[in-house]
Protein backbone atom coordinates (compact mmCIF):
# COMPACT_ATOMS: atom_id res chain seq x y z
CA UNK A 1 0.00 0.00 0.00
CA UNK A 2 2.99 2.33 0.44
CA UNK A 3 4.41 2.08 -2.95
CA UNK A 4 0.81 2.68 -4.43
CA UNK A 5 0.68 5.94 -1.78
CA UNK A 6 3.98 7.27 -3.12
CA UNK A 7 2.50 6.80 -6.70
CA UNK A 8 -0.69 8.58 -5.48
CA UNK A 9 0.99 11.07 -4.26
CA UNK A 10 3.52 11.79 -6.91
CA UNK A 11 0.37 11.84 -9.30
CA UNK A 12 -1.55 14.44 -7.53
CA UNK A 13 1.74 16.82 -7.04
CA UNK A 14 2.09 16.48 -10.53
CA UNK A 15 -1.87 17.12 -11.98
CA UNK A 16 -1.56 19.71 -9.89
CA UNK A 17 1.34 21.43 -11.38
CA UNK A 18 -0.24 20.66 -14.57
CA UNK A 19 -3.65 22.53 -13.56
CA UNK A 20 -1.82 25.59 -12.20
CA UNK A 21 0.24 25.75 -14.98
CA UNK A 22 -3.30 26.23 -17.33
CA UNK A 23 -4.05 28.91 -15.28
CA UNK A 24 -0.94 30.50 -16.13
CA UNK A 25 -1.74 30.30 -19.34
CA UNK A 26 -5.08 30.67 -19.39
CA UNK A 27 -4.38 34.48 -19.18
CA UNK A 28 -0.36 35.17 -19.35
CA UNK A 29 1.32 38.34 -18.61
CA UNK A 30 4.66 39.37 -18.81
CA UNK A 31 5.44 38.48 -15.35
CA UNK A 32 4.59 35.09 -15.20
CA UNK A 33 7.45 33.76 -17.72
CA UNK A 34 9.27 32.87 -14.87
CA UNK A 35 6.94 31.20 -13.03
CA UNK A 36 5.79 29.21 -16.41
CA UNK A 37 9.69 28.10 -16.72
CA UNK A 38 9.76 26.66 -13.10
CA UNK A 39 6.27 24.94 -13.58
CA UNK A 40 7.92 23.13 -16.76
CA UNK A 41 10.63 22.45 -14.95
CA UNK A 42 8.96 20.62 -12.16
CA UNK A 43 6.67 18.97 -15.10
CA UNK A 44 9.64 17.17 -15.95
CA UNK A 45 10.85 16.54 -12.66
CA UNK A 46 7.42 14.94 -11.64
CA UNK A 47 7.71 13.07 -14.50
CA UNK A 48 11.04 11.84 -13.47
CA UNK A 49 9.47 10.88 -10.16
CA UNK A 50 6.62 8.85 -11.79
CA UNK A 51 9.04 7.26 -13.83
CA UNK A 52 10.79 5.90 -10.67
CA UNK A 53 7.40 4.75 -9.02
CA UNK A 54 7.55 2.41 -11.92
CA UNK A 55 9.76 0.41 -11.16
CA UNK A 56 8.13 -1.21 -7.69
CA UNK A 57 4.61 -1.69 -9.40
CA UNK A 58 6.30 -4.04 -12.13
CA UNK A 59 4.47 -6.90 -10.57
CA UNK A 60 1.06 -5.31 -10.42
CA UNK A 61 -1.66 -6.05 -12.92
CA UNK A 62 -4.74 -4.50 -14.00
CA UNK A 63 -7.67 -5.79 -15.93
CA UNK A 64 -8.62 -4.52 -19.10
CA UNK A 65 -12.49 -4.48 -18.17
CA UNK A 66 -11.20 -1.78 -16.10
CA UNK A 67 -10.31 0.34 -18.48
CA UNK A 68 -13.40 0.53 -20.51
CA UNK A 69 -15.57 1.62 -16.97
CA UNK A 70 -13.05 4.66 -16.98
CA UNK A 71 -13.26 5.30 -20.56
CA UNK A 72 -16.81 5.55 -19.91
CA UNK A 73 -16.36 8.06 -17.27
CA UNK A 74 -18.04 5.62 -14.37
CA UNK A 75 -16.70 4.35 -10.93
CA UNK A 76 -14.06 1.67 -11.20
CA UNK A 77 -15.09 0.44 -7.91
CA UNK A 78 -18.29 -0.58 -9.98
CA UNK A 79 -16.35 -2.85 -11.83
CA UNK A 80 -15.14 -4.56 -8.48
CA UNK A 81 -18.49 -4.50 -7.16
CA UNK A 82 -19.38 -6.50 -10.29
CA UNK A 83 -16.92 -8.89 -9.85
CA UNK A 84 -17.62 -9.41 -6.64
CA UNK A 85 -21.65 -9.91 -6.97
CA UNK A 86 -21.10 -12.42 -10.26
CA UNK A 87 -18.33 -14.71 -8.09
CA UNK A 88 -20.97 -15.03 -5.32
CA UNK A 89 -23.76 -15.59 -8.18
CA UNK A 90 -21.57 -18.10 -9.45
CA UNK A 91 -20.65 -19.54 -6.15
CA UNK A 92 -24.54 -20.02 -5.37
CA UNK A 93 -24.80 -21.62 -8.63
CA UNK A 94 -22.50 -24.19 -8.32
CA UNK A 95 -23.28 -24.88 -4.61
CA UNK A 96 -26.95 -25.76 -5.52
CA UNK A 97 -25.57 -27.88 -8.33
CA UNK A 98 -23.93 -29.87 -5.93
CA UNK A 99 -26.29 -30.16 -3.25
CA UNK A 100 -29.23 -31.19 -6.38
CA UNK A 101 -26.66 -33.96 -7.69
CA UNK A 102 -26.00 -34.94 -3.77
CA UNK A 103 -29.37 -35.40 -2.89
CA UNK A 104 -30.15 -37.10 -6.79
CA UNK A 105 -27.17 -39.69 -5.84
CA UNK A 106 -28.30 -40.46 -2.18
CA UNK A 107 -31.59 -41.15 -3.46
CA UNK A 108 -30.45 -42.84 -6.47
CA UNK A 109 -28.67 -45.19 -4.34
CA UNK A 110 -31.38 -45.62 -1.42
CA UNK A 111 -34.04 -46.59 -4.51
CA UNK A 112 -31.43 -48.69 -6.14
CA UNK A 113 -30.72 -50.54 -3.09
CA UNK A 114 -34.46 -51.51 -2.68
CA UNK A 115 -34.30 -52.79 -6.56
CA UNK A 116 -31.23 -54.59 -6.69
CA UNK A 117 -30.46 -55.20 -3.06
CA UNK A 118 -27.58 -57.94 -3.94
CA UNK A 119 -25.90 -55.57 -6.59
CA UNK A 120 -25.93 -52.29 -4.52
CA UNK A 121 -24.22 -54.73 -2.00
CA UNK A 122 -21.41 -55.18 -4.14
CA UNK A 123 -21.17 -51.71 -5.24
CA UNK A 124 -20.67 -50.46 -1.79
CA UNK A 125 -17.85 -52.85 -1.11
CA UNK A 126 -16.37 -51.62 -3.80
CA UNK A 127 -16.48 -47.94 -3.03
CA UNK A 128 -18.04 -48.01 0.59
CA UNK A 129 -20.58 -46.38 2.08
CA UNK A 130 -20.25 -43.03 0.13
CA UNK A 131 -20.04 -40.10 2.94
CA UNK A 132 -22.44 -37.87 3.14
CA UNK A 133 -21.68 -34.42 1.86
CA UNK B 1 -11.96 -44.34 -25.57
CA UNK B 2 -9.45 -46.78 -26.65
CA UNK B 3 -10.22 -49.47 -24.09
CA UNK B 4 -14.19 -48.81 -25.25
CA UNK B 5 -13.54 -49.99 -28.90
CA UNK B 6 -10.84 -52.73 -28.09
CA UNK B 7 -13.75 -54.36 -26.24
CA UNK B 8 -16.09 -53.88 -29.12
CA UNK B 9 -14.05 -55.11 -31.57
CA UNK B 10 -12.11 -57.54 -29.86
CA UNK B 11 -8.29 -58.49 -29.63
CA UNK B 12 -6.88 -62.39 -29.97
CA UNK B 13 -3.40 -61.65 -28.00
CA UNK B 14 -3.66 -60.36 -24.24
CA UNK B 15 -0.82 -57.91 -25.41
CA UNK B 16 -1.18 -54.95 -26.75
CA UNK B 17 -1.21 -55.24 -30.67
CA UNK B 18 1.46 -53.42 -32.74
CA UNK B 19 0.31 -51.90 -35.88
CA UNK B 20 -3.13 -52.16 -35.23
CA UNK B 21 -5.21 -50.11 -34.63
CA UNK B 22 -7.97 -50.04 -31.46
CA UNK B 23 -10.51 -51.18 -34.33
CA UNK B 24 -9.27 -54.31 -34.69
CA UNK B 25 -9.56 -56.09 -37.92
CA UNK B 26 -13.06 -54.73 -38.20
CA UNK B 27 -14.83 -58.44 -37.05
CA UNK B 28 -17.10 -58.66 -34.06
CA UNK B 29 -15.29 -60.90 -31.58
CA UNK B 30 -16.14 -64.16 -30.52
CA UNK B 31 -18.18 -64.96 -27.28
CA UNK B 32 -14.91 -66.45 -26.21
CA UNK B 33 -12.77 -63.95 -26.66
CA UNK B 34 -15.24 -61.35 -25.24
CA UNK B 35 -14.63 -62.14 -21.86
CA UNK B 36 -10.73 -62.04 -22.69
CA UNK B 37 -10.89 -59.10 -24.28
CA UNK B 38 -12.78 -57.83 -21.42
CA UNK B 39 -9.60 -57.69 -19.30
CA UNK B 40 -7.80 -55.77 -21.61
CA UNK B 41 -8.71 -52.18 -20.81
CA UNK B 42 -7.71 -52.90 -17.61
CA UNK B 43 -4.33 -54.02 -18.94
CA UNK B 44 -4.27 -51.45 -21.41
CA UNK B 45 -4.82 -48.25 -18.82
CA UNK B 46 -2.28 -49.84 -16.75
CA UNK B 47 0.48 -49.69 -19.98
CA UNK B 48 -0.78 -46.99 -21.59
CA UNK B 49 0.36 -43.15 -21.44
CA UNK B 50 -0.01 -41.40 -18.42
CA UNK B 51 -2.07 -38.98 -20.09
CA UNK B 52 -4.99 -41.65 -20.53
CA UNK B 53 -7.04 -41.43 -17.89
CA UNK B 54 -7.49 -44.83 -15.38
CA UNK B 55 -8.69 -47.88 -16.82
CA UNK B 56 -12.12 -48.94 -15.76
CA UNK B 57 -13.05 -51.81 -14.12
CA UNK B 58 -15.68 -54.72 -15.63
CA UNK B 59 -15.65 -57.21 -12.47
CA UNK B 60 -18.82 -56.46 -11.19
CA UNK B 61 -20.08 -54.04 -13.04
CA UNK B 62 -19.23 -52.67 -16.41
CA UNK B 63 -17.03 -49.77 -16.85
CA UNK B 64 -16.88 -49.03 -13.37
CA UNK B 65 -14.57 -46.39 -12.79
CA UNK B 66 -13.09 -45.13 -9.07
CA UNK B 67 -14.56 -42.16 -8.05
CA UNK B 68 -12.27 -39.18 -8.55
CA UNK B 69 -10.17 -37.16 -5.45
CA UNK B 70 -12.37 -35.00 -3.76
CA UNK B 71 -11.11 -31.91 -3.92
CA UNK B 72 -11.39 -29.89 -1.05
CA UNK B 73 -12.15 -26.46 -2.46
CA UNK B 74 -15.44 -26.77 -4.53
CA UNK B 75 -18.25 -24.39 -4.93
CA UNK B 76 -19.78 -25.63 -2.36
CA UNK B 77 -17.66 -23.57 -0.13
CA UNK B 78 -18.42 -19.94 0.48
CA UNK B 79 -15.34 -18.74 -1.40
CA UNK B 80 -16.01 -14.72 -0.04
CA UNK B 81 -15.11 -16.24 3.38
CA UNK B 82 -12.88 -18.60 2.49
CA UNK B 83 -10.57 -16.17 0.72
CA UNK B 84 -11.24 -13.14 3.29
CA UNK B 85 -13.11 -10.82 1.60
CA UNK B 86 -16.38 -10.49 3.60
CA UNK B 87 -14.33 -6.74 4.18
CA UNK B 88 -14.73 -6.27 0.43
CA UNK B 89 -17.74 -7.44 0.06
CA UNK B 90 -19.62 -5.45 2.52
CA UNK B 91 -17.78 -2.31 1.28
CA UNK B 92 -18.54 -2.30 -2.33
CA UNK B 93 -21.58 -4.38 -2.15
CA UNK B 94 -23.18 -3.26 1.18
CA UNK B 95 -23.08 0.44 0.38
CA UNK B 96 -24.60 2.18 -3.23
CA UNK B 97 -21.36 3.09 -4.65
CA UNK B 98 -21.71 6.16 -6.86
CA UNK B 99 -22.03 5.69 -11.21
CA UNK B 100 -19.16 8.84 -11.95
CA UNK B 101 -15.59 8.80 -11.82
CA UNK B 102 -15.44 12.20 -10.46
CA UNK B 103 -17.05 10.58 -7.12
CA UNK B 104 -13.89 8.18 -6.92
CA UNK B 105 -11.46 10.95 -8.14
CA UNK B 106 -13.13 14.40 -6.45
CA UNK B 107 -10.09 16.52 -6.88
CA UNK B 108 -9.18 15.77 -10.23
CA UNK B 109 -9.79 18.52 -12.17
CA UNK B 110 -11.21 18.86 -15.67
CA UNK B 111 -14.93 17.21 -17.07
CA UNK B 112 -13.70 13.25 -16.35
CA UNK B 113 -16.89 12.38 -16.49
CA UNK B 114 -17.30 12.24 -20.10
CA UNK B 115 -16.36 9.56 -22.11
CA UNK B 116 -12.23 9.22 -23.43
CA UNK B 117 -12.99 8.88 -26.47
CA UNK B 118 -15.01 12.48 -26.74
CA UNK B 119 -11.36 13.94 -26.17
CA UNK B 120 -9.06 11.26 -27.40
CA UNK B 121 -8.10 10.73 -23.74
CA UNK B 122 -9.30 7.09 -23.68
CA UNK B 123 -7.11 4.94 -21.83
CA UNK B 124 -7.88 2.27 -24.48
CA UNK B 125 -6.20 4.50 -26.74
CA UNK B 126 -3.47 4.48 -24.65
CA UNK B 127 -3.12 0.55 -24.92
CA UNK B 128 -3.39 0.63 -28.92
CA UNK B 129 -1.12 3.16 -29.86
CA UNK B 130 1.64 3.53 -26.98
CA UNK B 131 3.54 6.64 -26.58
CA UNK B 132 7.37 6.32 -27.71
CA UNK B 133 8.84 4.95 -24.22
CA UNK B 134 12.66 4.07 -23.04
CA UNK B 135 14.16 7.95 -23.51
CA UNK B 136 15.33 9.62 -20.11
CA UNK B 137 13.29 12.65 -19.16
CA UNK B 138 15.71 15.44 -19.18
CA UNK B 139 15.58 18.50 -17.82
CA UNK B 140 14.69 21.88 -19.98
CA UNK B 141 17.70 23.92 -20.72
CA UNK B 142 17.51 27.84 -21.01
CA UNK B 143 17.51 27.74 -24.61
CA UNK B 144 14.66 25.53 -24.86
CA UNK B 145 12.50 26.96 -22.19
CA UNK B 146 12.93 30.22 -25.12
CA UNK B 147 10.71 28.05 -26.97
CA UNK B 148 8.02 28.78 -24.50
CA UNK B 149 7.67 32.24 -24.54
CA UNK B 150 4.07 33.30 -24.75
CA UNK B 151 1.81 35.65 -26.09
CA UNK B 152 0.44 37.87 -23.28
CA UNK B 153 -3.76 38.42 -22.72
CA UNK B 154 -6.24 35.52 -22.25
CA UNK B 155 -6.55 32.12 -24.65
CA UNK B 156 -8.18 31.94 -27.76
CA UNK B 157 -11.82 31.25 -27.52
CA UNK B 158 -11.91 27.92 -29.24
CA UNK B 159 -9.42 26.44 -26.06
CA UNK B 160 -11.35 28.10 -23.35
CA UNK B 161 -13.88 25.21 -23.23
CA UNK B 162 -11.16 23.22 -21.41
CA UNK B 163 -11.28 25.02 -18.36
CA UNK B 164 -14.85 24.62 -17.41
CA UNK B 165 -15.37 22.13 -14.18
CA UNK B 166 -18.65 20.55 -14.42
CA UNK B 167 -21.15 22.36 -11.45
CA UNK B 168 -20.51 21.28 -8.33
CA UNK B 169 -23.35 19.05 -6.35
CA UNK B 170 -25.11 20.60 -3.99
CA UNK B 171 -23.97 19.35 -0.34
CA UNK B 172 -25.66 18.73 2.25
CA UNK B 173 -23.13 19.85 4.80
CA UNK B 174 -23.23 23.47 5.92
CA UNK B 175 -19.31 23.93 5.90
CA UNK B 176 -17.53 23.32 2.29
CA UNK B 177 -13.73 23.36 1.33
CA UNK B 178 -13.18 25.61 -1.70
CA UNK B 179 -9.65 26.29 -3.48
CA UNK B 180 -8.39 29.65 -3.28
CA UNK B 181 -8.91 30.13 -7.04
CA UNK B 182 -12.89 29.43 -7.19
CA UNK B 183 -14.49 32.09 -6.10
CA UNK B 184 -17.84 31.58 -4.32
CA UNK B 185 -20.98 33.08 -6.09
CA UNK B 186 -22.60 36.07 -5.31
CA UNK B 187 -26.07 36.68 -4.11
CA UNK B 188 -27.90 38.27 -7.15
CA UNK B 189 -30.35 41.43 -6.76
CA UNK B 190 -33.35 39.02 -8.42
CA UNK B 191 -33.54 37.02 -5.86
CA UNK B 192 -35.00 39.93 -3.24
CA UNK B 193 -38.33 40.59 -5.48
CA UNK B 194 -39.76 36.85 -4.43
CA UNK B 195 -38.80 36.90 -0.92
CA UNK B 196 -40.55 40.41 -0.58
CA UNK B 197 -43.76 39.21 -2.13
CA UNK B 198 -43.63 35.85 0.16
CA UNK B 199 -43.15 37.61 3.28
CA UNK B 200 -46.08 39.84 2.64
CA UNK B 201 -48.37 36.52 2.34
CA UNK B 202 -47.32 34.53 4.94
CA UNK B 203 -48.10 35.27 8.39
CA UNK B 204 -47.16 32.46 10.65
CA UNK B 205 -43.82 33.47 11.84
CA UNK B 206 -42.72 29.62 12.22
CA UNK B 207 -43.88 29.34 8.44
CA UNK B 208 -41.56 32.24 7.57
CA UNK B 209 -38.62 30.72 9.55
CA UNK B 210 -39.05 27.48 7.62
CA UNK B 211 -39.00 29.28 4.26
CA UNK B 212 -36.24 32.21 5.06
CA UNK B 213 -34.05 28.87 5.61
CA UNK B 214 -35.37 27.02 2.37
CA UNK B 215 -34.26 30.08 0.45
CA UNK B 216 -30.70 30.36 2.05
CA UNK B 217 -30.35 26.78 1.09
CA UNK B 218 -31.64 27.39 -2.79
CA UNK B 219 -28.98 30.86 -2.78
CA UNK B 220 -25.98 28.91 -2.09
CA UNK B 221 -27.09 25.73 -5.02
CA UNK B 222 -24.88 25.76 -8.29
CA UNK B 223 -28.12 25.02 -9.81
CA UNK B 224 -29.87 28.73 -9.06
CA UNK B 225 -30.27 30.46 -12.50
CA UNK B 226 -28.56 34.15 -11.28
CA UNK B 227 -25.33 31.93 -10.47
CA UNK B 228 -24.17 30.47 -14.19
CA UNK B 229 -23.23 33.60 -15.63
CA UNK B 230 -21.14 34.88 -13.08
CA UNK B 231 -19.20 31.28 -13.32
CA UNK B 232 -18.88 31.42 -17.17
CA UNK B 233 -16.65 34.64 -17.17
CA UNK B 234 -14.31 34.06 -14.58
CA UNK B 235 -10.82 33.02 -15.75
CA UNK B 236 -9.76 30.30 -13.02
CA UNK B 237 -10.12 26.65 -13.89
CA UNK B 238 -12.75 26.34 -11.07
Amino acid sequence: AEKFDNLEEHLEKFIENIRQLGIIVSDFQPSSQTGLNQKLKFMITGLQDIEKCRQQLHDINVPLEVFEYIDQGRNPQLYTKECLERALAKNEQVKGKIDTLTKFKSLLISELGKVFPEEMGKYKAIHGDDPPS
Amino acid sequence: MSEIFSTLFGQNDAQPPTGQTAFGSGKPPPPNQAAGAAQMPTQLGDEGPTLRKPGAMNEPFYLLRELPVGNELTGNTNLITHYNLEHAYNKFCGKKVKEKLSNFLPELPGMIDCPGVQDGSSLRSLIEKPPVCGNSFSPLTGALLTGFRLHTGPLPEQYRLMHIQPPKKKSKHKHRHHRPQDPLPPETPSDSDPKKKKKKRDDDPDRKKKKKDKKKKKKHSPDHPGLTGSQSNSNSLR
